[in-house]
């Protein structure tokens, strides 16, 4: 079971999000929209982690890793180890095991016994990153994710997600405001714009999209000489 | 010239003394532990209730918490010594000049202390923590288990301070339990009434023992709260 939606109606204050239908894979589906459009509120709605109305399935594990992630009192490993053993019932030999490959993958291999609240705002998406990953999730939910990591690190983690998701038929949806993450990760985007789906469809037609916020998107890559598969 | 005890500046503390201030600093952690105990299980889950809930009277409660902040204790022990009195509405419980009445009066006076204060430690924690948990598909027990590990230094240090303000209180002690000797006369009741009969050294010798429960007590929650981090 991948995640769906039909239907998908949500209601914060004064904003609402319809989405009529939804179908995730691992390919990966890429969610971009200008600030307030409803991208995290239609990420938070497919976890079942906000009130919604509509027709909505998920694995039952599925992961989510948040913009600003929440960090546990403790070690960098510590904090991958502890959800590895809560959720897939493993050792502490085991879990600890998994939580240096994890940190091994992104790059914080150095940092693993560091209290985790002392990393960088980068450093806590990487380690968010690898928890998520850690627990062998079959639905992976980013929300943008990469967006504080280091632009050299970028493409690396991009490959760990996608090498991930393709070879543990996980599916993953990611919630952008950059064209590289959509290329390298999703070959389906849905466009939002005021709580409403303005495009869905092949991320490879996304150039086609008559949404002002995708052509500025296409615009800002074609100034700043961003490499566009 | 200034009276330094009943038996003189020379006279030897005598065994009787210092059963007598064993067992007075032992009603007085007794009663203020009991009451912060108790004020802890009231206001910590409506701190949670607060903080967490979806409630409109959230805002109440707090309100209540923080006006609280300002009451008086002489008040709190002039109603419960009022609603306890032999002829009063609760008189036929009996418990007025109890240590029982004074635990009362003190868990009144403390609760919106470590209310208020829990509210200001749970808010300056990342409010997102409980649903980003939940979005790591993590079982619910082992998510309180990590959120309570999360706020636990915090809520120490609220508790901490309502049983100083408890321990530390004398108009409502005084009002509550009468001061009766071997019966309810505590640290700062009998600070009162030693310095009433000019008896500065043994006045002196309660107030260290009380400031000494106040650095223990501050220790160990000082301890705790490392080992937690």
């Amino acid at each position: 079971m991948g995640v769906t939606a039909h239907d998908l109606i949500v209601k914060r204050g004064p904003f609402a999000l319809n989405v009529a239908g939804f179908a995730g894979g691992p390919s990966g589906t890429a969610v971009l929209g200008p600030n307030g459009a409803g991208k995290t509120t239609l990420l938070l709605a497919l976890q079942g982690l906000l009130p919604a109305g509509g027709a909505i399935e998920r694995p039952a594990r599925s992961a989510a890793v948040f913009a600003r992630p929440a960090i546990l009192r403790g070690s960098a490993l510590w904090n991958i180890a502890v959800l590895v053993e809560s959720v897939l019932g493993a050792g502490a030999d085991e879990a600890r095991e998994r939580a240096r490959q994890m940190l091994d993958k992104v790059g914080l291999s150095a940092r693993r016994d560091a209290d985790a609240r002392t990393l960088s705002t980068g450093e806590r998406q990487r380690l968010a990153l690898a928890r998520a990953v850690a627990i062998d999730p079959r639905a992976l939910f980013l929300d943008e994710a990469f967006a504080n990591v280091d632009a050299d690190a970028r493409p690396a983690l991009r490959s760990f997600v996608a090498e991930y998701c393709a070879q543990a038929s996980c599916d993953v949806v990611v919630a952008t405001s950059s064209l590289a993450d959509v290329f390298a990760l999703c070959s389906e985007a849905v466009v939002l714009a005021d709580g409403a789906v303005t495009y869905e469809g092949s991320s490879r037609d996304l150039q086609q999209a008559s949404d002002p916020f995708v052509q500025a998107l296409f615009a800002e890559g074609a100034v700043t000489g961003q490499a566009i598969r | 010239m200034v009276r330094t005890g009943s038996g003189g500046r020379s006279s030897a503390p005598t065994l009787g003394r210092a059963i007598e201030l064993i067992s007075i600093a032992a009603l007085s952690v007794a009663v203020s532990g009991i009451a912060t105990a108790i004020a802890g299980l009231v206001a910590i889950p409506a701190a949670l209730w607060i903080v967490l809930g979806h409630s409109r009277l959230r805002g109440a409660l707090f309100a209540l918490f923080a006006a609280g902040l300002g009451l008086p204790p002489v008040a709190v022990g002039l109603a419960i010594a009022y609603a306890f009195w032999r002829s009063g509405p609760l008189g036929f419980f009996d418990l007025l000049y109890t240590p029982w009445a004074m635990g009362i009066a003190q868990t009144i006076i403390i609760v919106p202390l470590v209310g208020t204060l829990a509210v200001v430690a749970l808010r300056g924690g990342d409010p997102t923590l409980p649903m980003q948990l939940r979005g790591l598909a993590i079982p619910r027990r082992d998510r309180l288990r990590l959120l309570a590990r999360e706020v636990a230094p915090s809520l120490a240090a609220a508790l901490l301070a309502g049983f100083g303000r408890a321990i530390a209180e004398v108009g409502a002690a005084q009002m509550t339990g009468g001061n009766i000797e071997g019966q309810t006369r505590v640290l700062t009741t009998a600070t009162m009434l030693a310095v009433g009969k000019g008896e500065f050294a043994q006045a002196f010798t309660y107030v260290a023992v009380l400031l000494g429960i106040v650095a223990v007590a501050t220790g160990a929650a000082l301890a705790l709260q490392r080992r937690w981090a």
